[in-house]
């Protein structure tokens, strides 16, 4: 079990000009689980390959547990890593795949023979220990590859994006498996994905990072609930956050949000907030399920809209809105009937609403 | 797809053709084996005068033959042969996935040295071998010339650019994950090389060896210079020389000595011949 403390680490490959991490600080507690989520090239893979010691430190310190392993190489390190494309060996069975690491290590003949059957029990891997890796299953290859990881007792597991060549059925049930391991194994997990959706079922706290450097990090209700920056906003939550340009006016002792022709009431407790913005333009953040149902509107919380096609989900439907030229998605109960093509008003729960600063597209209230 | 029946037949008279030509010389060398000297002379084509006796006669006189002391010659052909493939899988699999692995200029210009090597006929260095040899040999203290060592050596350099070649490109089809994997696992860079690049090289390192083996074995000309004909430990293909004289060539005699030559090579490749084609279609189908 072990703690791991990036403290001021920068990495940059020879012949870059900037760095893919630039001065990261970032402190995992022991036994938590961790998400590393952002998009392609934001250096997440980066960050956990240099906990594995397969990238070097460019300067900064890292630690795993109290131990500075910036020239540790990844054998001593005590970590395991379930790699994308599973890396398992290909001539070697099953059984010699999950051994592999424990026969390394000279650890007893019978000792291993326990450890890989106790782990192919919990992964249900028994009856597969003879064959090859190339007569499994994606998802069997899968459960090989953390098998392997989890016979050696590591101090921190780590796993690049494992589910991403799995269908979506076997996703989500993979996705409840890992999370179960963790809770199982009691020890340090960093998770990296560009599936906003992994991020947020599985993690304790997810670390959002765009150009190598962290966004947020944070557990995954406030980072829906209250997001750092536009980035975070659009990034967590699926459909993304609806992103409208409106202006901020004060009137009677109230402040509206000005979208088009509408007025938009901003609820008292955002008044603080937003009173330095008063006739200026900001951006209003509202998530697709913070709209109220149709009976609920009233004159001060209607937005116009243009419906466009509605896609029904199951539970739920997506309708697509135009406001002005830009897309919005409302999601409603699929028991309530879609509105007829044309224009409409939604009315929006101004209490959820989420504004954020034009120019530095920082948070200026939730 | 199926092939129109008249394609299938040309394409089949062709294969035919080709393989009367290709195999001409191989059954004029089995055939003569089973006649006389007198025999072959009269008419080298026509199977009068061949018998299993005769046949016998020659293996029993070519074998027990004092001048060319067969088994001698076939277990310096043996020494040298599987000394020089064990080497080149050796070292051209590990030369071949440093280079592979190694994206710096200078791995690259070693790879490209390696590739012009191979289109540099024997021939051309033939001579400044062996003068080059004599040098090292004076200064490592090892004579280089005349001897076993001296021989496998130079078949390790002739035959590292082909076996280097072939093997880097097979590696490059190797998921370097693999290997990050072994290195967190705990595998040193020598273990990660025997424990897991090597084994996944064995389709391909076999028909490499194979190649290799078949020119080693059956090479005539870097012997001849190397070792000379008055080296006890010279290999089959110079041994049979012993029955070239210069007024009288017992071509019974050779004959049977180049069948008996062939006969390990043509073995171990038929054995072989599904690892040949495994190893020349890997890679190409994922």
């Amino acid at each position: 079990m072990a703690s791991i403390s990036f403290r001021n680490v920068t990495k940059i490959y020879d012949g870059a000009e900037k760095p893919v991490v630039p001065n990261l600080n970032l402190e995992i507690a022991d036994k938590e689980f961790i998400i590393l989520v952002g998009p392609s090239g934001c250096g997440k893979s980066t960050t956990l390959r240099m906990i594995a010691g397969l990238e070097s430190i460019s300067t900064g310190e890292l630690y795993i547990g109290d131990r500075l392993v910036n020239q540790i190489p990844p054998k001593d390190r005590y970590i395991a890593m379930v790699f994308q494309n599973y890396a398992l060996y290909p001539h070697m069975s099953v059984y010699k795949n999950i051994a592999f690491g424990l026969t390394l290590r000279n650890v007893p003949k019978d000792e291993i023979d326990r450890r890989v059957h106790e782990a192919a029990k919990i992964l249900d891997l028994e009856h597969l220990l003879e064959r090859k890796p190339k007569a499994l299953s994606g998802g069997q290859r899968q459960r090989v590859a953390l098998g392997r990881a989890m016979v050696r007792n590591p101090s921190v597991f780590l796993l690049d994006e494992p589910l991403s060549n799995l269908d979506a059925k076997l996703r989500t049930s993979m996705r409840s498996e890992i999370a179960r391991l963790h809770r199982r194994l009691d020890t340090t997990f960093v998770y990296v994905t560009h599936d906003q959706t992994e991020a947020m079922t599985m993690g304790d706290r997810i670390v959002v990072m765009k150009d190598g450097i962290i966004q947020q990090y944070d557990t995954p209700k406030v980072l829906y609930a209250t997001p750092c920056n536009l980035f975070v906003a659009g990034f967590i939550g699926s459909p993304q956050m609806n992103f409208l340009d409106v202006t901020i006016a004060a009137d009677g002792g109230k402040l509206f949000a000005i979208l088009g022709e509408d007025k938009i009431e901003i609820p008292a407790f955002k008044y603080d907030a937003l009173k330095p913005y008063v006739g200026k333009e900001v951006i209003m953040g509202i998530r697709p399920e913070d709209f109220l149902p149709f009976a609920e509107l009233t004159s001060s919380n209607g937005m116009s809209a243009k419906v466009d096609f509605c896609e029904l989900l199951g539970a739920e439907s997506n309708l697509y809105v135009f406001v002005g030229d830009k897309k919005v998605i409302v999601r409603m109960p699929s028991y309530m009937d879609k509105p007829e093509e044309g224009n409409i008003k939604v009315p929006i729960e101004m209490e959820r609403a989420h504004f954020f600063d034009k120019e530095t597209e920082q948070a200026i209230v939730h | 797809m199926k092939m129109s029946k008249s394609r299938a037949i040309t394409l089949t008279v062709i294969a035919v053709l080709l393989a009367a030509y290709i195999l001409f010389p191989f059954v004029l060398v089995v055939l003569n084996s089973f006649k006389t000297q007198s025999a072959i002379v009269s008419d080298p084509i026509s199977t009068a005068g061949a018998s299993l006796q005769t046949f016998l006669s020659n293996v029993n006189a070519v074998v027990n033959n004092k001048n060319f002391v067969f088994w001698h010659a076939f277990g310096s052909s043996a020494v040298v042969t599987v000394i020089s493939l064990f080497l080149l899988a050796v070292f051209g699999g590990m030369a071949a996935w440093v280079i592979c692995r190694n994206k710096t200029k200078w791995s690259t210009a070693i790879y490209m040295v390696f590739i012009s090597s191979m289109i540099i006929p024997f021939q051309v260095v033939m001579l400044p071998l062996i003068a080059t040899f004599r040098e090292v040999g004076k200064f490592v203290g090892l004579g280089m010339n005349g001897t076993l060592p001296g021989l496998i050596f130079a078949y390790c350099g002739f035959g590292g650019a082909m076996t280097v070649f072939i093997l880097t490109g097979f590696i490059k089809g190797i998921p370097y994950e693999l290997e990050e994997a072994a290195a967190i696992d705990g595998c040193s860079p020598e273990g990660t090389f025997f424990r897991i690049i090597f084994p996944l090289l064995k389709p391909t390192i076999v028909t490499v060896t194979i190649l290799n083996g078949m020119w080693i074995w059956n090479d005539y000309l870097l012997p001849s210079i190397l070792l000379g004909q008055s080296n006890p430990n010279k290999t089959l293909p110079v041994a049979v020389q012993a029955f070239v004289g210069s007024f009288v060539k017992s071509w019974d005699m050779i004959l049977t000595a180049a069948l008996l030559a062939m006969i390990p090579m043509i073995v171990i490749f038929l054995v072989a011949q599904k690892h040949i084609m495994d190893g020349m279609v890997q890679g190409a189908i994922k």
